[in-house]
């Protein structure tokens, strides 16, 4: 009897509307606040593509690069550093503007032309190449580049250059007919954008509510209402899936997978990751200035074993930092990175290793297995006679010139090793703005014919020589792609898609049904 | 009384002020937010621009001063994380974390004073003893263990209790008892030695001689002096489990309260959350502690008296 009163209970609390295709996700993380354009993380990239478009987007079944028009319906080069887009008529913002090629233009411009300090660090890095947007009509726009653009259509359909309404954003604060800092600042707590769902509620770290957005201008958004909640214990959310609280979970470590995989109502759906875990060496500690120590320390770790033992095999060790998804210039025959414990000893002796010790630092829980996969390679170390030891701390320290080795992640911030080696690579870009990586004039003129080659084989040669200088002089090495897994319930169809960034949570049409609705 | 209060007063603003000054210095040379949260993939150009942005280049000095400025006039700033005025971020979190702190110190008092007077009335049979057993397992079960333990039963074995937030009553009953565990364990053996002590003094006897029954006995003279000492415990826990108890129970039932917020700022060193939010909790302590002492001063004649 008592069971019954707290099903009937139970029931009445959490069903809202029986038949409506209505879901809860629960997300380890929630974002503090909700804003494509100065936002990079991982926890952000789950939700934007639910209510925001690109001009320019991609076919996300797919792995290689397919570009289909989104709120661009046409595109074309004018001249080698100008690009010409039409827009599609008839899109309404969730606040029920109408898109012109003024929100287009204020869009790109917040990005191309940053005044908000967090818009243009973000813009910097991989946006640098626009001067800016400019309204030809009321549907057509142009972007103008500084060089030779071979990366069009990857840079326009990125996350930071989604579209915003421009009244709108201008008027949240402030004098309505100029974008303050405050405008930005308050648009990141109530963000309105042209995608198939709005957000109809956010409380920052907690919960994002979507609805459906009737007059979005594709295909019908699948469901009603998607609910995500911040479930930030792997315990509690996959405890929450069985109790029916939650539809779907995020971020289900591998050791976990069986727990949902044994119950015969729920299933399990996952993929590698577009993202390296990785180990940064730092080229500046005077203990490490001999590259032989630090091609040793590579050399001496058996990431295969790794991958057995922390991800049942199910991660993805790379040769060379590629993967897949970059289309041409996935290079897996580069033999950047290699296990050879023989040739680890032989240069430890050759550079006159004398047994000092060298830390790695971790943090005891931030990447999932990086506690495990730092002390198994202090055993893989200490097989070529390094004396390793690791540094549990939270603090970042790659800025520390102390430093000597630590775990980092290279997410795939679009599909081009641009957008994952050459951003986190670049001359003057963030390893060596922290002190840790030397470039020199030989290193930036091999990364700029990389970046800007029009053709593609150029683009390779030049990849290549750089992932030599890196062998040679190596400041990292990417472990694995981390094997990141959802649960769902059996009725839920829904799983990653191959062509999209990591953790992205792709409700649209075509993407995710419910059996029986 | 006016003189009283107003002493109570100043106390009060100048602990706050200290614990201000203190939070201010403290968290600013633990490290910056730029090197936490911000920090992942930043250029070294990007770096000194959101300093800049976020006006941490600016001498310790010069942002404490601002800083006050801004607060006489009751702008606490914006979270450097949610980018919303601090106040809304606490505000918003406060009231779960207060009802969550309300039903636990309910149930511990329902549960813990009975039990402890049970155990002292029959602390030579087995009831006493059967009390003090489970009272001494209680204390030494932390929170999150229970949590994960009922969590297992009610909710992945037996599908009955919901784990996630705080949405209806059913959402209560595990973060409750989860919370009340130790305290409950803490009170039970306050209560119980409290009792003790009172029932073997001189003016029980006289109660007992007097012909009164022994449910009036124990009831009235032995709890009503036994309270004094009890409601002085009762405060203190309740401080403490305000101040920081709550954190592992709200983590690991999502409940979204000021717990897990305080230290994820403090995690990613949220000046401006961590500052307003320690205050909170300390006006919040020292609320608790008055109220502590106005139900003691009421409990105790000598205290009513002497008072008024």
């Amino acid at each position: 009897m008592f069971r019954l009163m707290l099903t009937t209970a139970l029931s009445a609390a959490l069903t809202t509307a029986a038949f409506a295709a209505d879901i809860t996700v629960g997300a380890a993380n929630v974002s503090p606040y909700l804003d494509p354009g100065r936002d990079h993380s991982n926890v952000g990239s789950q939700f934007y593509y639910n209510s925001f478009d690109t001009l320019i987007d991609r076919d996300h079944t797919k792995l290689e690069s397919v570009w289909v028009p989104a709120l661009a319906t046409s595109w074309e080069l004018i001249d080698p550093t100008t690009m010409e887009l039409k827009l599609r008529h008839g899109v309404t913002f969730h606040n029920g503007e109408a898109m012109t090629a003024d929100d287009v233009v204020f869009s790109l411009n917040r990005m191309f032309q940053a005044t908000f300090a967090p818009y243009a660090v973000r813009a910097k890095d991989r946006l640098g190449n626009f001067s800016g947007a400019e309204k030809v009509d009321d549907y057509t726009v142009r972007i103008h580049a500084v060089r030779e653009e071979p990366l069009w259509e990857t840079l326009v359909s990125l996350q930071q250059i989604m579209i915003i309404p421009e009244d709108y954003t201008k008027g949240l604060t402030g004098d309505p007919a100029v974008a303050e800092d405050s405008d930005y600042e308050a648009f990141s707590m109530a963000p309105v954008g042209t995608g198939p769902y709005k957000v109809a509620e956010f409380m920052p770290g907690e919960k994002i509510v979507w609805e459906r957005f009737d007059n979005f201008w594709g295909d019908k958004a699948p469901l009603d209402r998607a609910t995500v909640v911040q479930i930030s214990e792997t315990a509690s959310r996959i405890t929450a899936l069985k109790t029916g609280e939650a539809d779907i979970v995020t971020n289900i470590a591998p050791d976990q997978l069986s727990l949902i995989d044994n119950d015969p109502a729920l299933k399990t759906e996952g993929a590698a990751t577009a993202l390296f875990h990785v180990m940064i060496m730092n080229q500046n500690n005077p203990k490490l200035k001999d590259p032989r120590i630090r091609q040793a320390m590579s050399l001496a770790i058996d990431r295969d074993t790794l991958n057995e033992a922390l991800w049942q095999g199910k991660a993805i060790v790379p040769s060379s930092h590629t993967m897949m998804e970059m289309g041409d210039l996935y290079m897996p025959e580069l033999k950047t990175f290699e296990y050879d414990p023989e040739k680890a000893k032989a240069l430890l002796k050759e550079a006159g290793y004398d047994g000092f010790e060298i830390t790695y630092d971790t943090a005891a829980t931030y990447y999932t297995n990086g506690l495990l996969a730092a002390q198994a390679i202090m055993e893989m170390w200490a097989a070529v006679g390094i004396n390793g030891r690791v540094n549990v701390q939270d603090q970042w320290s790659g800025n520390d010139p102390e430093m000597m080795a630590r775990n980092w992640s290279n997410p795939m911030y679009f599909a081009d090793p641009f957008g994952s080696f050459g951003v986190m690579w670049a001359p003057n870009g963030p390893s060596e703005g922290e002190g840790r990586f030397n470039t020199d004039a030989d290193y930036a003129e091999k990364w700029d014919r990389f970046r800007f080659s029009k053709d593609v084989d150029a683009r390779r040669a030049a990849y290549a020589e750089l992932m030599e200088r890196i062998k040679q002089d190596p400041p990292v090495l990417p472990l694995y792609r981390p094997f990141e897994s959802w649960g769902m319930k059996q009725s839920v169809n829904w799983a990653p898609q191959p062509g999209h960034i990591p953790y992205v949570l792709d409700f649209r049409a075509g993407s995710i049904s419910l059996a029986g609705s | 009384m006016t003189a009283y209060l107003l002493r109570i007063f100043i106390k009060m603003a100048v602990t706050l002020f200290a614990i201000l000054t203190i939070t201010f210095i403290a968290t600013r040379l633990s490290g910056n937010p730029i090197d936490t949260f911000l920090g992942e993939g930043l250029t070294a150009e990007g770096r000194e621009k959101l300093i800049a942005y976020f006006q941490l280049d600016r001498s310790l000095w010069h942002q404490y001063l601002a800083f006050l400025r801004a607060a006489a006039s009751g702008d606490f700033g914006l979270s450097f994380v949610e980018r919303r005025p601090v106040t809304q971020v606490i505000a918003s979190r406060i009231w779960p974390s207060a009802q969550l702190l309300l039903t636990s110190v309910s149930l511990t008092l329902l549960v813990s004073i009975p039990l402890g007077v049970l155990a002292a009335v029959y602390r030579k049979s087995w009831i006493g003893s059967a009390v003090m057993v489970i009272a001494f397992a209680g204390y030494a079960v932390p929170a999150f263990i229970l949590a994960i333990v009922m969590i297992l039963i009610f909710s992945y074995t037996l599908n009955w209790l919901p784990v996630v937030g705080n949405g209806s009553f059913l959402h209560f009953i595990m973060p409750t008892i989860a919370l009340s565990g130790v305290l409950v364990a803490a009170l039970t053996r306050f209560t119980r030695n409290a009792m003790l002590d009172v029932l073997g003094q001189e003016y029980i006897r006289t109660a007992r001689a007097k012909g009164l029954s022994e449910f009036w006995v124990v009831m009235r003279h032995g709890l009503g002096n036994a309270s004094i000492t009890v409601i002085s415990v009762i405060g203190l826990q309740i401080a403490s489990l305000a101040a920081a108890g709550s954190v592992v129970v709200e983590s690991i039932f999502s409940w979204p309260g000021i717990g897990q917020l305080l230290v994820n700022a403090a995690i990613v060193r949220d000046y401006p959350v961590l500052q307003f939010g320690v205050i909170t909790v300390a006006v919040a302590v020292v609320l608790i502690n008055a109220v502590t002492d106005i139900a003691y001063a009421l409990a105790d004649p000598r205290i009513r008296l002497a008072k008024s």
